[in-house]
């Protein structure tokens, strides 16, 4: 038996162990579109096997499949080498596989606890919240939360423990293949860590995972080994080992990326926005910097850092406290949301879903959203203008002008994200800002969105990002600031910067908080 | 067939178009089977009879429209508001005052308190809460004014109220404007546009710059206007008012909008489909008269058909986006 435990526990490449999951030959096709087509895909004990591949690739539909809610139309299951039916979810789950969401199904106003015994069978109508807190602590342990008390309200737990606290629900259910859905999407670097920290833990107890991401780095950190879709078929597992970020970019596109970020362009000297002592929530220090027509300032930290604070507040979304803006040599009101956009102010927020697109409605109307009253008038919009004005930045944009009809919620995450940013264009603005701009984006539309802001730069345009991935940040801008705690921390130009040391920066070691508070009380 | 490139999208259009063509063929079967089994059915006095009795709850489904499209739900003061417009303008014409001018306060009046509910809804407040506690004290206060008796236009007969149009009633003339009207109103002015907007995403439409408070405040405006329309031409077809009249015009009202696939939480729907869901259910009604259905019957048939018609919309609606 412990032989047997050692062998599915490692990773033996060269025995072929007997596999978790086999995919064989597996299609499905809806309506028009073949989304996965005879893909194979096997996971084995223990492993953590990334799968990758651009938005609409079919990631999600065999995620969809294994999780059992929708049925494939041809191809084989196989789980511990015994043929699976895996429709509906209640037979998934029963099979042992569970998946980590990017939604959480926790209710928020109930304790950890509690939260931890809803929905779970074997639960005693009647219990002691003794008992119930006792049982917490044990699951909690399980994912690295030892130090949460299970009394807690789950809506005052971080991103990344609402998270974990999903997979501790998960494994009480004895899940053997986990799959984890862009876990760490709308985490910042600290919380990356930790969540990464419990999937190895979870591999080495012999569970396999199946992570879906797009964030490279994390797949050569984590994965064993990497399979590759694109356009709904599959290319063969390949070790994680023998592979680097550009092969695996190779593996998406099929093709070489050329260069992922375009290059800078030459500023001009005098500002176009400047900054002056800002203070606004979420800050604790005044931030002063300045933006040139053509510069791309990068701001970046981690959640509560701060960058976003400024973001928001110069987009009016956020009342300043202190501080003075200019553009363009006159006074910027940032009062009002409505008052920064007629300066000629865009921004493009962090939570698309949320507040940067009208999912339901077209294309067309979400492209002229902040701009139709300029193709009106009288209050009647003229169709024609607005068709001709959408045409033009869709088509800037590689947005099929054809279907600008139909429902921006239909489209993948970084077609969403071309519409978010691009309706923009049509205000011709001095100013853009944004956050978190490729977050959930696939490579090939990431590629497009950072060509467009260099071309808007080359036009004059200032543009001020702030984004918690640091690659991002380091590859895109002129100049970079980083924030910790409320505070700017550097603000340099982007070649006096290296990825390790924005890293570090922006992760500002616990030892040093110390040392930087006497330092600012001195 | 693989798709390849940049941008896929499913076919949205089927979908579009749908919950409308299923609404007008609903109807049309409810017509032919009507035909069939009740031959005085298409008799021009019966259709005549079912557009006026589709007309005033038409009137008022179609100017709650522009409120339920921009995300304030629905008003639960429909049947008091139109009895405010009906009892004021019966008053006034009895007190002597010219029609034209008893028209013009009225509808002004209504607008008066049509946005203080919608400036009220505007700053945050629920609009299901606002509107219902609108509703009691406007029934409430006309009540006490009126001491609860019959305002009459006395010797001022009005009159014109039941007249027709080239054999159309006046009623449904009015309505087939309305309903033009506001339905270019949402579909080609910015106003329109802004409506749906906010009503599909409050927060990315405040980023846009577009204002909640405007558009709910004239979404208000357009709504009391209509309750003006209906409390009027009820007003000047009976000569006279209670505080008592217009008992089922809430839930008719938003039973027609209902029936015609305007989302209630926004951001999807038309004045039109509105129109279409009234003209439904006096269909519908019409053929259980002629049946000799009785009320309890009639309004237990009627709330079926409206719940199965709304759970059908639900549902094309929730494939959709699963979609």
């Amino acid at each position: 038996m412990s032989e047997e435990a050692a062998e599915t526990s490692g990773l033996n490449e060269e025995t072929a162990p007997l596999l978790r999951l086999s995919v064989r030959r597996l299609s499905k096709r809806y309506g028009n579109v073949q989304a996965l087509d005879n893909i194979d895909f096997e996971l084995r004990p223990g492993e953590v096997m990334a799968l990758l591949g651009e938005n609409g690739a079919g990631k999600s539909t065999l995620v969809k499949i294994v999780s059992g809610l929708v049925h494939h139309d041809s191809g084989t299951i196989e789980i511990d080498g015994k043929p699976a039916s895996l429709y509906p979810s209640a037979r998934s789950q029963a099979a042992g596989v569970a998946v980590v969401h990017q939604e959480y199904s926790s209710v928020p106003t109930l304790s950890v606890a509690e939260n931890l015994v809803l929905g779970q069978k074997g639960i005693p109508p009647i219990w002691l919240p003794r008992e119930l807190n006792a049982r917490a602590r044990r699951l909690l342990a399980g994912v690295g939360l030892d130090y949460l008390d299970p009394r807690t309200p789950v809506e005052r737990l971080s991103v990344a423990e609402m998270q974990l606290l999903e997979v501790a629900r998960l494994l009480v259910r004895d899940a053997r293949i986990l799959i984890f859905d862009e876990p760490t999407a709308a985490l910042a670097d600290r919380e990356i860590e930790r969540v990464l920290a419990v999937i190895k833990r979870l591999s080495a107890e012999g569970r396999s995972v199946i992570y879906v991401t797009h964030r490279l780095p994390e797949v050569f950190r984590l994965a064993h080994r990497v399979t590759v879709f694109r356009n709904g078929q599959s290319l063969p597992a390949r070790s994680a080992a023998e592979l680097d970020v550009d092969a695996v970019i190779a593996m998406m596109l099929g093709r070489e990326l050329g260069t992922m970020f375009p290059a800078r362009g030459s500023l001009s000297d005098e500002p176009l926005l400047r900054v002056d002592g800002l203070l606004a929530e979420g800050l604790e220090e005044p931030v002063s910097l300045s933006v040139h027509p053509g510069e791309i300032v990068g701001l970046t930290g981690q959640l509560g850092s701060g960058a976003n604070a400024v973001v928001q507040s110069l987009a009016g979304m956020l009342p300043p406290l202190a501080g003075r803006v200019e553009l363009k040599g006159t006074e910027l009101s940032l009062r009002s949301r409505v008052a920064t956009l007629k300066s000629g102010v865009a921004y493009c927020t962090a939570d698309r879903k949320k507040d940067g697109i009208f999912a339901g409605r077209p294309i067309r109307e979400n492209l002229s959203s902040p701009w139709v009253r300029a193709v009106s008038s009288g209050g009647w919009i003229s169709g024609r203008r607005e068709r001709v004005r959408s045409r033009e930045i869709a088509a800037e944009f590689a947005i099929d002008v054809k279907r600008l009809g139909a429902a921006v919620g239909a489209l993948s995450g970084g077609n969403q994200q071309k519409v978010a940013v691009g309706k923009w264009l049509g205000t011709d603005p001095g100013v853009i800002l944004l956050e978190e701009p490729t977050r959930g984006v696939d490579i090939g539309a990431r590629a497009e969105i950072y060509q467009r802001l260099r071309d808007l730069c080359s036009a004059g345009v200032g543009i001020v990002v702030a984004s918690s991935d640091t690659s991002e940040i380091l590859g895109l801008s002129d100049t970079i600031a980083t924030f910790y705690r409320g505070r700017m921390i550097r603000i340099l130009p982007h070649h006096e910067w290296t990825e390790d040391a924005l890293v570090r920066e922006v992760m500002h070691q616990e030892d040093e908080a110390p040392a930087d508070a006497s330092g600012a009380a001195t | 067939m693989r798709l390849s490139g940049a941008v896929r999208l499913p076919q949205g259009r089927v979908w579009d178009w749908l919950p409308l063509a299923i609404i007008i063929g609903l109807a049309l079967a409810g017509i032919i089977v009507a035909v069939i089994i009740t031959p005085s059915f298409l008799t021009v006095d019966n259709i005549r009879a079912i557009l006026r009795n589709a007309s005033i709850v038409g009137i008022v489904a179609v100017a709650m429209t522009p409120m339920t499209l921009s995300g304030n739900f629905v008003s639960l003061a429909i049947g008091q508001s139109a009895m405010l417009a009906m009892v004021c303008f019966v008053a006034l014409v009895g007190d002597g005052w010219p029609q034209a001018l008893a028209i013009i306060v009225v509808v002004a009046g209504l607008i008066v308190v049509g946005v203080m509910q919608g400036a009220i809804v505007a700053t945050g407040l629920n609009p299901i809460i606002t509107t219902l506690a609108a509703g009691a004290i406007i029934f409430g206060v006309v009540t006490e004014i009126t001491g609860a008796g019959i305002v009459r236009a006395g010797d001022y007969l009005i009159g014109w109220g039941s007249s027709t149009v080239v054999g159309i009633p006046i009623q449904v003339l009015i309505f087939f404007i309305f309903t033009v009207v506001v339905s270019i109103l949402m579909s080609r002015t910015v106003l329109g546009r802004e409506t749906m907007l906010v009503g599909a995403n409050r927060a990315t439409a405040r980023i846009s710059g577009i204002s909640f408070t405007r558009v709910t405040i004239l979404a208000f405006v357009i709504f009391s206007v209509g309750l003006a329309i209906a409390g009027i031409l009820n007003g000047a077809a009976f000569n006279q008012a209670t505080s008592r009249s217009f008992p089922n015009l809430t839930i008719d009202a938003i039973a027609a909008l209902l029936v015609g696939g305007t989302a209630i939480q926004g951001g999807h729907g038309s004045p039109l489909r509105s129109a279409g869901g009234a003209l439904f259910i006096a269909v519908i009604s019409s053929m259980m008269v002629l049946n000799d259905f009785s009320t309890g019957g009639r309004l237990a048939v009627q709330g079926g058909v409206v719940v199965a018609v709304v759970v059908l919309l639900h549902e094309l609606r929730r494939r959709r986006e699963v979609r």
